[in-house]
């Protein structure tokens, strides 16, 4: 809890994307996530989120594996190689959990399962920003 | 009747063997008759009681012979030939009496001489009128039988022919009941295979009855692959259920958890706009799971005759506000006298209102849905054709849309609709098609075979 509130202090917040094509996850995760002084934009088609990760970068990006256009492997491999600082974490269904694991050993912070708890995710997000944060704390 | 002709020559042959037996036996007459005349002609030389002796001995030897012969000779002579053997007899018996009444009382009447030499003439002519007159018929017997040989051979020969016809065009006939057969089968039309042959018992029905059975087989096979498909692709279904369910069952979860930490500064309104988000995710479950029991269940099927008029006409007004709220035109052409199809009327229905919700979905900004219904007589399929202006397929989603959990309505759609219609229609052994271009519209053509009469 300190360290949200330093986070809070921060001027410099850092920023997150949201995407996923289900607009309750993006609707719940937002406020959810400001509320830890964190700076989210939201997505459900990805190829917008794919156009707004060529403007500008995201220090993490959270997303769902199964999308109808671009899927999240791809979307994510596209992330990382425009910003190597990028955290991703992603969403997948239990289902997928072990595949998904499988495939994506390198570059991908932490996997969350659907269905989720927005604690879960607020602490993964708190780690990865720790992990962004760290050396220069 | 080969059978009959043999014995017809047989018996034809030995009536000619006994003919000519008999003409023998005229002829041995003939003969002794001849030799008699000679003592004749001794006795007109010698004029002596001796020789007259020898004429009636040498004649009562003859008449001897004459009687014996004929019980053998009368049945195989005709009536003409009989009465001149009679005739032969009583002449000689005459003859004798004549000659012997000369030797009793040993006078010789004035005109004995005249007498007995008319006599004996009458005798030879009588006897060579017998002679000739059945060795005529000897000949006639003959002939009659080569004319009657060749006659009923010439019968047999057309009647073979006839036969021959008859049984080639219904082989004929059967091998084109088998072609069309092996079509059925190859077009995977199983249930249609089932023909009695027109000739009972033979080699063809046996074949009839092998492609028959092959195809129940072929039939029961299809099923099972069709089930072991739907098992194959049970796993496939499992991850793909799990996903789908995972979405609105986190949604939900979601929204109770926010619901539950932020409750104290929720308004009555917000709070049942959260209640009405999770009412609307169950209810996207609920659809999921009702679309994946009819894909998976074996429904008993409930076959009624029906009219494909009527059950178009009922999946219209299913859907009919939903046409009225999208802007779409509905245009149906469906003759009066369609021949009826042996169907589940609820599963049809299910089908169409299936295609009739898609088409509805591809026209947002409303179109036109044409449904037309035909029937081709060739192939005795009844033809649905449901058209609409709508969006659209994308070429390189044509060969996916039947899969289950293909859809392009992310959450809006389960993906399971036309899954669900194409196992409907294989299971009414019809086919279902589609044709699209993207920006004009889609076409989805449905074949039913025609009730068979
Ligand atoms: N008439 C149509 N015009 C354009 N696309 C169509 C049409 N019918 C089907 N499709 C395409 O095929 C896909 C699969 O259709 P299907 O009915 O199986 O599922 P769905 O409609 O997406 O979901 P659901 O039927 O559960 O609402 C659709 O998502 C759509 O992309
Ligand atoms: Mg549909």
């Amino acid at each position: 809890m300190d360290q949200t509130q330093e986070e809070n202090m921060s001027p410099d917040k850092l920023r997150i994307m949201v995407l996923d094509d289900e607009p309750i996850v993006c609707k719940r995760l937002k406020p959810a996530l400001e509320k830890l002084g964190y700076e989210v934009d939201t997505f459900t088609q990805s190829p917008e989120a794919m156009h707004q990760i060529q403007q500008t970068s995201y220090d993490i990006i959270i997303t769902d594996l199964k999308m109808k256009e671009i899927d999240g492997m791809q979307f994510l491999t596209e992330a990382k190689k425009r910003h190597p600082g990028t955290e991703v974490i992603v969403i997948t269904g239990f289902a997928t959990m072990e595949t998904a694991k499988q495939s994506f050993q390198k570059g991908v912070f932490d996997f969350i399962a659907k269905p989720f708890k927005l604690s879960e995710i607020q602490e993964v997000v708190n780690r990865a920003a720790a992990k962004i944060r760290g050396p220069a704390a | 009747m080969i059978f009959i002709i043999g014995i017809f020559v047989y018996l034809s042959f030995n009536n000619v063997l006994s003919k000519l037996r008999s003409i023998e036996i005229i002829d041995d007459v003939n003969i002794a008759l001849l030799e008699m005349r000679k003592a004749e002609k001794n006795y007109f030389l010698y004029r002596d009681a001796n020789a007259l002796k020898e004429l009636a001995k040498l004649g009562e030897e003859r008449y001897e012979i004459i009687q014996v012969s004929k019980s053998y000779v009368v049945p195989i002579l005709n009536k003409s030939g009989r009465k001149n053997y009679d005739r032969l007899l009583d002449i000689l018996k005459e003859y004798l009496s004549l000659a012997n009444n000369a030797i009793k009382t040993k006078e010789v009447p004035r005109d004995f001489e005249a007498k007995l030499r008319t006599m004996g003439q009458d005798l030879t002519s009588v006897s060579e009128l017998l002679l000739k007159q059945e060795r005529e018929n000897v000949s006639r017997t003959i002939n009659n039988n080569v004319l009657m040989l060749i006659t009923s051979l010439g019968v047999i020969l057309v009647i073979q022919l006839i036969l021959w016809q008859y049984f080639f065009s219904l082989i004929i006939q059967e091998l084109t009941v088998m072609e069309r057969m092996i079509k059925m089968v190859s077009e995977g039309r199983f249930h249609e295979v089932a023909v009695k042959p027109i000739l009972p018992h033979n080699e063809i029905e046996i074949a009839i009855k092998a492609i028959s059975d092959m195809a129940r087989k072929l039939e029961k096979r299809e099923d099972d692959i069709l089930q072991a498909g739907k098992l194959a692709s049970l796993g496939v279904l499992i991850s793909g259920v799990a996903h789908e369910l995972g979405n609105p069952l986190n949604n939900i979860s979601l929204m109770a958890q926010t619901y539950l930490s932020v409750y104290d500064m929720l308004g009555d309104e917000e709070k049942k706009n959260f209640m009405g988000d999770i009412y609307n995710q169950t209810e996207r479950i609920r659809k999921i799971v009702e679309n994946l029991l009819d894909f998976s269940r074996q429904k008993k099927q409930e076959l009624q005759e029906c009219d494909l008029k009527e059950i178009v006409r009922v999946s219209l007004s299913l859907v009919a506000n939903h046409l009225k709220l999208a802007k779409v035109k509905q245009h149906v052409a469906i003759p009066e006298n369609l021949p009826p199809v042996q169907v589940d009327a609820s599963q049809i229905e299910q089908v169409l209102v299936n295609l009739f919700i898609n088409a509805i979905q591809a026209m947002p900004e409303g179109g036109d849905l044409d449904v037309n219904g035909s029937y081709d007589p060739q192939s005795a399929n009844l033809i649905l054709e449901i058209r609409d202006t709508g969006i659209g397929i994308q070429k390189d989603y044509l060969p996916n849309i039947f899969d289950p959990f293909f859809t392009t309505k992310s959450t809006k759609g389960t993906g399971l609709g036309l899954s669900v219609s194409y196992g409907i229609i294989r299971q009414h052994h019809g086919d279902i098609s589609v044709e699209s271009e993207e920006g004009q519209g889609t076409r989805f053509i449905i074949k039913l075979p025609a009730m068979k009469k």
